[in-house]
């Protein structure tokens, strides 16, 4: 039971971080390496509520709006350059996460900060005490999944954003202002990322550089999801899984890398990965 | 015999490489005397920290090879690095400063990382692999390595890291000039190699893995090669570092170590070689000044600098100071121009017994989408066949069943009696088989002569260490050239060609191959009326004089009037019509499926 409740609370973890480096890179075909630093934004944003004195869950749309707001600065001014240079919008997204890292560094030290845990205690679950917080967790990863699909599906900016993701150019010839959906998805799926960024504050340990150990994981998903968002939730309840089970059997430090390479192995054996299924 | 150089130009040609051949080895003597007498004059921490410097520069010449000249983007030299410096301190802590010790510990450090990368290598490259996976691949490879480490308990050091074991009997300045040495000779052998012809199929790698593919080349393997081999010279790198500093930590393998070799790279200047070795000793020698007072400042602006550089100087420094160059008014040295020399057919008497080519029952669908049904198709040497049919008739998917024999498809292709199913388009072209495409496919940022000189590599192999003087071509490609006047232009860049020049090319490279089955897809699509005309008598007389057979698909019904020998009508997936040119032509199907008549 342990292992179950284990195993669906870190796939669901894994699909909040995720999500935000999924919508972009499905509607942008760009791989955003500061996804990291505004995981850690979105952290940092909670140790601000905190020493506002705020309730700690307002730290969530605060993250959102603070992140979406930089996502649009950097859409404008770094990725929006390098769109036809792929590789290099990775790089220049890995600089920039350096950049804000060090920022964040300049302005807050270099020491770990400490959140107020937004939900403490345990509660019982079919006989096993579990973490409130990692059930919660598992509540809003399905939310923001809900949320996330009836946008696809039933907006206008869904459809928009669906009908860049199949033919940009087709896309642009029907009137659709491609640039504006780019940099709204860009913001949003930056949003995302620093909301993450709060929910990962009771799970680890706050510091400038914590967002970059996330960010592999969420690439090689991403990756594996081939900007699915079903296929994305699908490869989280699987790698999670596998996560799960080689830390507990095995041994932790293969289960911390048991992600990386079992998505680079589906990926060679099936270059679309779990999208295609 | 076709000598179109002009005298004034061959001179130049012939007299220019001895003094380009010589430049390399002067400037190394002259870079290898400067760094012998540098630590008399340098204090003991610059001697310290160059020598670290001048190590990953070393890397960062490995990293460039990959992506500035291959296009494949690597985060994973780091972990090669690692493995050397690991493998080199684990075996000089277990035999000590003993010659066995040391050079068991070269050769494993060498050995390993090779391995490795062999393997690294084969999982990144693959038929229909694309350059992100590799990119992705290259980015587990450290962290896997990393954990590993920590994972490896007294036998790695775990998080600590190894100390204390024997080193080289060398002083602190030894050490700096044997990473000078070392730094010199990884550059100038590469400088050799990228500036020799071998060094062009690395670009040619970069800029279009498909033309190499379907001139016969085997990318997979060329990829897998050069990251074997540079995983071995990042081993090697790592022995050193290992003996200079005497520590080895996980750092040192790590992906942030990946990253940062490849912003030296980019900020020094991808596709060139001092620039990344330039980059690489000053960023890290002022690294390690600025470091200690501003640490954070330090890195925000070196982060904002490799922003900036990414998205306005994609070439990185080493582009700004050729700008500036190129403002002076020196003279610009012109690319050597190889002679062209016409070359004795190689295997021409193929066998004729089995036809060119022979299509059974070939058959292709996307899903519920059928595409191709039911085809048979025999074609004989000689033959000029067109393929016919409006849009969506299946034309190009039968061409490509026809040249890549890993597509899905049902029925037989054989290729010379050879049946081609697995097989992949270098492997096809090996059988015979040239592909032109329906977009020009040539090498952009090549010259034409250094195009031409890939498309005879399968037959006659590329110089790894210099510039041919001479490029032997068929006698039907050095036409091709004459006719469309490409001959006068072989210095001249690809990507400067017009539209028309550009198919003339990927003519003349499809026909240097020698095939004995050649495949065009709309040779003439967008040609003057002219150029049409020239590239009709081409085919007519590679066909008709040297028994070459060919496939043709073509819209132009006057054009293929006029050339074919044989006229193949596709209609909606299906074979409707195989017949003379005037069978076809006359034939009431064939007006009724161009509705309205092209011939009425």
């Amino acid at each position: 039971m342990l292992l179950i409740l284990d195993i669906l609370t870190t796939a669901a973890i894994l699909f909040v971080v995720a999500i935000g480096l999924l919508a972009i890179f499905g509607v942008l075909k760009i791989i955003n390496f500061a996804h990291g630093a505004w995981l850690t934004i979105g952290a940092y944003c909670a140790v601000v509520t905190a020493k506002l004195g705020l309730n700690p869950w307002a730290a969530l749309p605060l993250a959102f709006l603070v992140g979406a707001a930089l996502g649009g600065l950097a859409e404008r001014f770094i990725i929006r350059p390098l769109y036809r240079r792929p590789l290099d919008a990775i790089l220049a997204t890995w600089g920039l996460g350096i950049v804000v890292g060090q920022l964040i560094t300049l302005g807050f030290g270099r020491d770990v900060q400490l959140t107020p845990n937004l939900l403490p205690g345990t509660v019982a679950v079919l006989g096993v005490d579990y973490s409130a917080y990692r059930l919660v967790a598992l509540g809003i990863a399905l939310v923001i999944g809900a949320l996330f699909a009836l946008t696809i599906e039933r907006t206008r900016l869904g459809l928009s954003a669906r009908a860049v993701i199949m033919n940009a150019t087709l896309a642009r010839s029907l009137g659709i202002d491609t640039t504006r959906v780019r940099l709204v998805v860009f913001m949003i799926g930056a949003g995302l990322a620093a909301l993450a960024g709060v929910l990962l504050t009771p799970l680890t340990s706050v510091d400038p550089n914590m967002g970059v150990s996330w960010l592999i994981g969420a690439f090689m998903l991403v990756m594996v999801a081939d900007a699915s968002f079903l296929a994305l939730a699908a490869a989280c309840l699987v790698f999670g899984a596998a996560q799960v089970l080689i830390s507990t059997f095995v041994s932790p430090i293969l289960g911390s890398i048991a992600v990386a390479v079992l998505a680079a192995l589906v990926l060679r054996v099936s270059p679309k990965g779990f999208s295609r299924a | 015999m076709l000598d179109t150089v002009p005298a004034a130009e061959r001179a130049a040609a012939d007299g220019r490489p001895r003094l380009a051949r010589a430049a390399p080895f002067v400037v190394a003597a002259l870079a290898a005397m400067a760094l012998w007498v540098a630590p008399l004059f340098l204090d003991t921490f610059a001697v310290n920290v160059l020598t670290r410097s001048m190590i990953y520069a070393v890397l960062a010449v490995t990293v460039d090879l990959l992506w500035g000249f291959a296009g494949i983007l690597t985060f994973g030299q780091a972990a090669f690095f690692g493995v050397g410096a690991y493998a080199a301190a684990m075996i000089l802590g277990t035999y000590g400063a003993t010659p066995l010790g040391f050079s068991a510990a070269v050769a494993t450090a060498l050995a390993a990382p090779a391995l490795l990368g062999a393997a690294v290598g084969w999982l990144s490259f693959y038929h229909r692999s694309t350059p992100l996976y590799a990119s992705v691949i290259s980015l587990v490879v450290p962290i896997v390595v990393t954990q590993l480490i920590y994972s490896g308990g007294e036998w790695t050091g775990s998080s600590s890291g190894l100390v204390g074991f024997d080193v080289l009997p060398f002083e602190i300045e030894g050490f700096f000039r044997l990473a000078a040495l070392f730094l010199i000779a990884v550059t100038l052998a590469a400088w050799i190699l990228v500036r020799a012809d071998a060094g062009r199929a690395l670009v040619a790698l970069r800029d279009n893995e498909a033309r190499c593919a379907y001139l016969g080349l085997n990318p997979r393997r060329l990829q897998i090669l050069l990251t074997t081999a540079l995983a071995g010279v990042a081993g090697l790198a790592g022995f050193l570092f290992a003996n200079a500093s005497g520590v080895v930590a996980p750092e040192n393998a790590g992906f942030l170590f990946g990253t940062e070799l490849v912003i030296w790279v980019a900020l020094g200047g991808r596709g060139t070689l001092l620039g990344p070795v330039l980059g690489t000793v000053a960023i890290d020698y002022l690294a390690a000044n600025l470091s200690g007072d501003l640490p954070f400042l330090w890195q925000l602006l070196l982060g904002t600098a490799f922003v900036a550089i990414i998205i306005l100087l994609p070439g990185g420094l080493a582009d700004l100071v050729r700008r500036l160059w190129g403002v002076l008014p020196v003279g610009r040295p012109q690319g050597a121009v190889p002679r062209l020399v016409a070359q004795a057919p190689g295997s021409a008497a193929a066998a004729p017994d089995a036809p060119a080519l022979r299509v059974e029952g070939l058959a292709k669908s996307y899903g519920s989408l059928t595409v191709l049904e039911n085809i048979d198709l025999e074609i004989r040497a000689g033959e000029l066949v067109s393929l016919v049919g409006p849009n969506g008739a299946g034309k190009t998917t039968l061409m490509r069943c026809l040249s890549d024999g890993t597509e899905p498809f049902r029925g037989a292709i054989a290729i010379g009696g050879v049946p081609t199913r697995g097989l992949t388009p270098n492997r096809i072209v090996g059988l015979g088989v040239g592909r032109k495409f329906q977009v020009a496919s040539v090498f952009e940022s090549l010259s034409v002569a250094d195009c031409l000189r890939l498309a005879r590599a399968p037959h006659d192999g590329l110089n790894p260490v210099g510039q041919d003087a001479t490029l032997g071509l068929p006698q039907a490609a050095l036409d091709v050239l004459r006719m469309t006047g490409l001959d006068r232009l072989l210095a001249q860049p690809t990507r400067l060609l017009s539209h028309g020049q550009k198919q003339a090319l990927e003519l003349a490279m499809v026909v240097a191959l020698e095939p004995r089955l050649i495949l065009l897809d709309e040779p003439t699509a967008g040609l003057t009326k002219a150029e049409r005309t020239t590239i009709g008598a081409v085919l007519k007389a590679l066909t008709a004089e040297l028994g070459i057979a060919a496939v043709l698909v073509e819209h132009d019904l006057d054009f293929v009037r006029q050339i074919s020998s044989r006229i193949v009508v596709l209609h909606q997936g299906r074979l409707v019509l195989d017949g003379t040119v005037e069978e076809v032509v006359g034939s009431e199907l064939v007006r009724t499926i161009y509705a309205g008549g092209v011939h009425a």
